[in-house]
């Protein structure tokens, strides 16, 4: 018996007696029968199953410190109203902040931090970690810590930029949907409905092999792009200008000029091939946005109020932006922080496959493929790149259900 | 009869909290109760006042966000409070019961009601299934649902809002509680429904010798049903008596101003000699699409600075018929005229100066008003839209508006719709409509949602408004009382069709016309023999719904209003 083991038990059961004596009855529950189970794990693992139980709940432990430190850290530096929404977010949703703000940090100063380039070579295939590289390195011998680094700037990125125009798409979509009805709700659903019947891993592949290759290039990339710009940029121009027939053509020139302006801009970012990559993601998952919108949005419409706007002889645009948004935001933010993550591992799993964000440019995807076969060896090297995607998933998935809890107006 | 003198329910000094601003706030402040078997006890209050919290703390039962926190509650000798969850729930439904204020929300519309209502005796194994069917069958004989043996095995949505509003008391007594609780069981339900559920609930609970508290915030009804009388204000008991003393002669100011409220009377105007009606609402026939017609034939008219109050049954037509006037459901015939011109029939081809002139106040404060919106800006947008104010002169307009309904603008000009009382909410809506400078306001039961004091106020500050800035009001309620206190004229309505219309004097003398008489009857009086006298004048079978169908098509007053 070694003294690890001793202070092992003596910890859990004075603990689990302090619990019952002060009468925390879920407390003693959980101590008590994690000493049974010990006694049990002793027996058959040993000391070092005992370790790993110890090592995990230190694990946890340290991590509940360091999203209650940062949720405090978050309310002492945000102003009133924000600090008082902050105080209602349980623990985990502020471990998925934390998470999602140390990925955003690395993302943002990737080349201040990762210590050596994304397509790098230093040292030998597959090299062990050790004081030069924090996590070995892969296949072609580059350093597995700054492909990670670089990795969090562009698959998040990516994903971001794919989210928000599907968002704006759909969003816009469903509004327009929502408040005219007839015919024009008719159509976008039922286009919606023809999108959402192709399974999207099936659809992203056909758009990405009709795309990829030859079409990937800028001019190819940048009329894509326009067309998307154009068909949203049209939904929002006949939202303002309905029947005025100045506001229309006023409309459509700003609109020619911003999509090139925004065409542009995109170029500037990212390679055509992400481009592309981003509007199919939009094209697949503006649909979900849609229903979601047109829904919520459906709700709000049928009050008195709209009735009572609409009688003022009310603009549509006056209507979707100050009377129907601000009693839809919730639940869209929470479906935004859900469709993020489903993009997020769309493209990641397109990257597996190969036709996602190509080589050599770092992405958490691509680095399991290209590691994977290192996983025979009893290695955990492509794990990884695995687990933070895994970690940022759960993490935005944590700070969503926060919100989707607040949202849905449930009593503690 | 004799009623056994054994107490069944005790409350003593219940304090209830709830949950809100992340602290625990006092809602019962201190409630002692005392119920004998087979008394009917009316608990009377305005919202807000803790009726119904009280009516579940009698089962043991606190809502979600609220805790009993202190005092005591025991039934037939057993003490709640510290009773387990399932011994609590062993006495639900068995013997205490509860029938809530909206039946059709209250039943499971996907399964049969008898299916409903045999739930409780089957689960407590009181009865086996065919007994209970047969037993249920019994009970809504004896509440005189129509067809008995049948009415049970349709799905809640087959039945009228007062049949289902029975069908739950029936259920209630399925298991022959010791004690039911009655929330608002009729605020929901028109005049003449009102009666035929107020008539079966006060029979059975007679019959049965069954205790019952009587939650309600209507007078004339709990002068009805109930032997003793307990007011409630914000938490507190203000005072109990025996229903007749407290009628005769209340002892607290508070009670004393609940009686007194509806002494309020608007005198009444007339139509000018000569003059073009504001609005003229001609031989209107509407639908609402591919349905049978809503309106037939609707003609009537309402001039300047005078109120029409439309007065009918739910389903009559009232609320459409202001819908054909503010554009909303354009008219498959006939035509609305404002000052002679005809009104474009949709709103959408209405210019900004028609859509101007004619407003409109609703029912349900809570769904007109944007939640989201500032109170500046529900009442500003009006001002900007139509008057393109901007700025100070905006701030102003509001400020004059909010003044007008009598709020203080600093304290509301920042705040959100979700932090007012129900009243301030509907002077809010009052004040939106007025910041368009309307001449014509549609006010769809603006004060059924509200208690009467609240109620009151508002219908006070509508006549002054009407007073000072000469608007018309085209009045929509089922409530008589406002319709004495507010009208100038009166439209009745049945079935979609206009069945009379007069001067208030007019209407409210005889000879009536027999559904007007069948109106006027069935609103209930603070005399608490009013039910007992009407039932034995008019027959325990000729009540609400019958009584409108045996009204003769002959009748030579029937045949001039179809003329």
């Amino acid at each position: 018996m070694s003294v690890f083991v001793i202070a092992y038990y003596s910890l859990l059961l004075g603990a689990s007696c302090l619990a019952a004596y002060f009468n925390k009855r879920s407390a003693f529950l959980l101590l008590f029968s994690l000493t049974l189970v010990s006694f049990v794990l002793g027996i058959i693992g040993g000391v070092s199953a005992l370790r790993i139980v110890a090592i995990l709940a230190g694990l946890l432990g340290l991590s509940a410190m360091v999203s209650y430190a940062f949720r405090e850290f978050l309310i002492a530096i945000a102003s009133k109203n924000l600090a008082k929404e902050l105080r209602t977010a349980p623990l985990t949703a502020a471990f998925g902040m934390f998470v999602i703000f140390t990925v955003a940090v690395a993302g943002i100063f990737a080349p201040l931090i990762a210590p050596y380039g994304e397509a790098q070579v230093i040292t030998s295939a597959f090299a062990p970690a050790d004081e030069n590289m924090l996590l070995g390195a892969d296949q072609l011998g580059r350093d597995i810590f700054s492909r990670l680094v670089f990795g969090a700037r562009n698959t998040v990125a990516l994903a971001l930029a794919g989210t928000v125009m599907a968002f704006i798409l759909g969003a816009l979509a469903g509004l327009m949907a929502a408040t005219s009805g007839g015919w024009f709700d008719q159509f976008l659903a039922r286009t919606s409905d023809v999108i959402m019947s192709i399974p999207s891993l099936i659809f992203a592949l056909l758009m990405l092999s009709i795309f990829g290759g030859d079409l990937a290039n800028d001019t190819t990339s940048f009329w894509l792009l326009s067309g998307f710009i154009g068909v949203t940029g049209l939904l929002l121009v006949s939202a303002i200008a309905e029947r005025s027939m100045i506001s229309w053509v006023i409309g459509l020139a700003i609109l020619a000029g911003a999509a090139a302006v925004f065409g542009g801009f995109m170029l500037v970012i990212f390679n055509p091939s992400e481009i592309i990559l981003i509007l199919v993601v939009a094209v697949i998952y503006s649909p979900r946005v849609f229903r979601l919108t047109r829904a919520v949005a459906g709700n709000v419409v049928v009050m008195d109020y709209i009735e009572a706007a609409k009688l003022r002889g009310e603009r549509r645009w006056y209507l979707i932006r100050r009377e129907i948004l601000p009693n839809s935001t919730a639940p869209l933010i929470a479906e935004f922080g859900l469709e993020f993550c489903f993009v997020f591992l769309l493209i990641a799993g397109l990257s597996f496959l190969g036709l996602g964000i190509q080589p050599p440019t770092a992405d958490w995807g691509s680095m399991v493929r290209e590691n994977a076969t290192l996983i025979s060896f009893g290695d955990i090297t492509p794990l990884i790149p695995a687990a933070a995607i895994a970690l940022l998933t759960v993490a935005v998935n944590f700070v969503v259900d926060w919100m989707l809890y607040r949202s849905s107006g449930l009593k503690v | 009869m004799i009623k056994s003198k054994d107490v069944l329910l005790k409350i003593r000094d219940l304090k209830i909290q709830g949950y809100s601003d992340e602290t625990w706030i006092d809602i019962i402040k201190g409630v002692d109760l005392t119920l004998h078997r087979g008394e009917v006890m009316g608990l009377i209050g305005e919202s807000g006042a803790g009726k119904s919290t009280i009516g579940a703390a009698c089962m043991g039962y606190a809502r979600d966000g609220t805790r009993i926190s202190n005092g005591s509650i025991e039934f037939d000798g057993m003490e709640l409070t510290t009773a387990s969850e399932g011994e609590r729930r062993m006495l639900r439904g068995s013997r205490i019961a509860y029938v809530a204020q909206s039946a059709a929300a209250s039943f499971n519309p996907a399964h049969k009601i008898i299916d409903q209502h045999t739930e409780a005796p089957l689960q407590y194994r009181l009865k086996k299934r065919v007994e209970a069917q047969e037993d249920a069958m019994q009970l809504y004989e004896k509440l005189r649902l129509p067809n008995p043996t049948e009415i049970g095995f349709r799905y809640p949505h087959q039945v009228s809002g007062g049949q289902l509003q029975r069908a739950m008391t029936a259920m209630a007594m399925s298991c022959r509680p010791d004690l039911i609780i009655f929330d608002e069981p009729t605020t929901a339900l028109d005049v003449t429904t009102q009666i035929e559920v107020l008539a079966a609930i006060r029979d059975i609970v007679d019959e049965y010798n069954t205790a019952a508290i009587y939650i309600t915030h209507d007078l004339a009804v709990v002068a009805q049903m109930a032997d003793t009388i307990k007011v409630l204000l914000k938490g507190r008991e203000v005072e109990e008596a025996p229903t007749k003393e407290m009628l005769d002669n209340p002892q607290e100011e508070y009670t004393k101003s609940l009686w007194a409220v509806r002494s309020f009377q608007s005198p009444q105007r007339h139509r000018p000699k000569d003059g073009v009606p504001l609005i003229s609402v001609r031989n209107v026939d509407a639908s609402y699409t591919g349905g049978a017609k809503v309106l037939d034939d609707v003609s009537f008219d309402i001039y300047e600075g005078m109120t029409v109050a439309v007065v009918g049954e739910s389903g009559s037509g009232k609320s459409t018929t202001a819908r054909v006037i503010t554009g909303l459901l354009p008219p498959s015939k006939g035509e609305v005229l404002f000052k002679g011109k005809p009104f474009p029939p949709s709103y959408k081809d209405r210019t900004k100066d028609q859509l101007r002139q004619c407003q409109m106040i609703y029912q349900m404060a809570d769904t007109a008003l944007n939640p989201k919106v500032k109170i500046s800006e529900i009442i500003g947008r009006p001002a900007a839209f139509y008057s393109g104010l901007k700025g100070v002169a905006l701030k102003n307009r509001v400020d004059e508006l909010l003044d007008l309904i009598e709020l203080e603008p600093s304290q509301y000009y920042n705040r959100y719709p979700p932090e007012l009382s129900g009243g301030q909410k509907q002077r809010i809506g009052i004040a939106r409509a007025l910041a368009a400078e309307p001449t014509f306001i549609v006010c769809d039961e603006v004060t059924s949602a509200l208690d009467q004091l609240v109620a009151e106020g508002i219908l006070r500050l509508l006549d002054r408004l009407q007073n000072e800035l000469g608007l018309a009001y085209m009045f929509i309620t089922h409530d008589l009382a406002t319709v004495r206190s507010i009208a100038d004229e009166v439209v009745v309505m049945q079935h979609g069709k206009v069945v009379e219309q007069g001067p208030k004097d007019e209407m409210f003398t005889p000879p009536h016309h027999p559904y007007t008489d069948l109106l006027l009857s069935s609103v209930p009086e603070m005399d608490p023999n009013w039910l007992t006298t009407l039932l034995e004048e008019r027959g325990i079978d000729n009540v609400g719904d019958a009584a409108a169908a045996r009204i003769d098509p002959n009748d030579p007053k029937v045949s001039n209003a179809n003329a």
